[in-house]
């Protein structure tokens, strides 16, 4: 197995991917307007939910059917119910450090080609959509179009996991699969950025 | 813009109705032939009940909430990935007929007008969800997966964004 010498150039090509995009606080700003493209622009303004979807999609097209669809149809449901308690105004613990670390640990699934059983990999990313859907539903701008700024945020979301997905299938060649494990290292030491308030 | 015109497009404007129609023609498209055909039909039904009510000057409903309702649910249905059985995807349908005709008063002064503007919804409503059925039936019947997937991923998108909406609604003491 060549596991860990791609790990090697994985991890080493994911440090000259993320240095040069680190800057500071950008976690979570929203968009500030309504309807559909309000909705649309809320969670890819924050470059937390950016990566952390896209590292949802990039470990589903890693882990192959039935993951591959699984995983974002899973994510999407879950996602609403956690955005149900920030609607709701109930409290959810540590919110935006789940969302680091749900990059954190998203990021090295996919950096360390990890295949646990399915199950397990729909509870892990269903339990940080739970956060991921808190601090959107807390931030939801009130006096919108409620089904649009919805429709619009949630489809991002799913095309977010798509762009993980398409990214993710360059796995399926030798130099494509050291591609995808070092952008999932990236991932993760984004995720690390963010908790660590870097990012 | 004409009365009929403007009703036609009114389904396909309003994003809840709209998102309705959609969730309703990929759950309906998933039924076998003659049930297909049934669900449609009380769908159509359940709607020339909605707007027969309204031109009846019914007072104000929840239908905008039992529409976003049946959508998330049929949304799940669909994302699932496991047909309803036949009878309750019938009796949804002709709720979710219902509560959209309801939910759709013609913006008009005159009588006439807004009679044109109901039959225009009924038509465009019925059509739209027609053509969604017959696409989902077509997606539904290949052997390629991958197209059978989309349509659950898009069951679950419409069940999360009906979801948040009904929370929000809640949330505002709007719900119900």
């Amino acid at each position: 197995m060549t596991t860990h010498r791609e790990l090697a150039i994985a991890v080493a090509t994911a440090f000259l991917l993320i240095v040069p995009t680190c800057s500071p606080a950008f976690a979570h700003t929203g968009s500030g307007s309504g309807g559909f493209v309000g909705g649309f622009l809320h969670p890819v303004f924050g470059p937390d939910h950016v990566v952390a979807m896209v590292a949802v999609g990039l470990w589903g097209a890693f882990l192959g059917p039935p993951a591959i669809w699984l995983l974002p149809i899973v994510f999407p449901l879950v996602m609403a119910g956690g955005g149900v308690l920030g609607i709701l105004g109930v409290p959810l613990p540590g919110v935006e450090i789940g969302i680091a670390i749900s990059a954190i640990v998203l990021g090295l699934m996919v950096a360390l080609a990890a295949r646990p059983p399915l199950w397990v990999a729909a509870v892990l990313v269903g339990a940080f959509a739970i956060f991921h859907g808190h601090a959107h539903g807390a931030e939801l701008p009130p006096g919108t179009d409620a089904v649009a700024f919805s429709v619009g945020f949630v489809v991002a979301t799913g095309l977010l996991h798509l762009t993980g997905i398409a990214f993710g299938l360059l796995a399926r060649w030798p130099a494509g699969r050291v591609t995808v494990r070092a952008a999932g290292g990236a991932i993760a030491l984004a995720g690390l950025a963010f908790l660590s308030g870097i990012g | 813009m004409s009365a009929l015109v403007r009703g036609l497009l009114q389904p396909l404007m309003l994003p809840a109705h709209a998102l309705a129609l959609l969730a309703f023609g990929l759950l309906i498209g998933q039924q076998r032939v003659p049930w297909r055909l049934l669900a449609l039909a009380a769908f159509v039904a359940g709607l020339a009940g909605g707007l027969a009510a309204i031109a009846l000057a019914v007072g104000q409903t929840p239908a905008a909430d039992v529409l976003l309702a049946a959508a998330g649910l049929a949304g799940l249905l669909v994302a699932i990935g496991r047909p309803p059985p036949a009878l309750a995807c019938v009796l949804l349908a002709a709720v979710a007929g219902m509560a959209l005709g309801l939910d759709s008063p013609p913006e008009a002064i005159s009588i006439a007008v807004a009679t044109t503007m109901l039959i225009g919804t009924a038509l465009g409503a019925s059509l739209a969800l027609a053509l969604v059925v017959a696409g989902a039936s077509y997606v539904g019947a290949q052997k390629w997966a991958a197209p059978r997937i989309g349509m659950r991923v898009l069951g679950s998108w419409i069940a999360a964004s009906a979801l948040l909406v009904l929370a929000l609604r809640f949330a505002r003491g709007q719900l119900f």
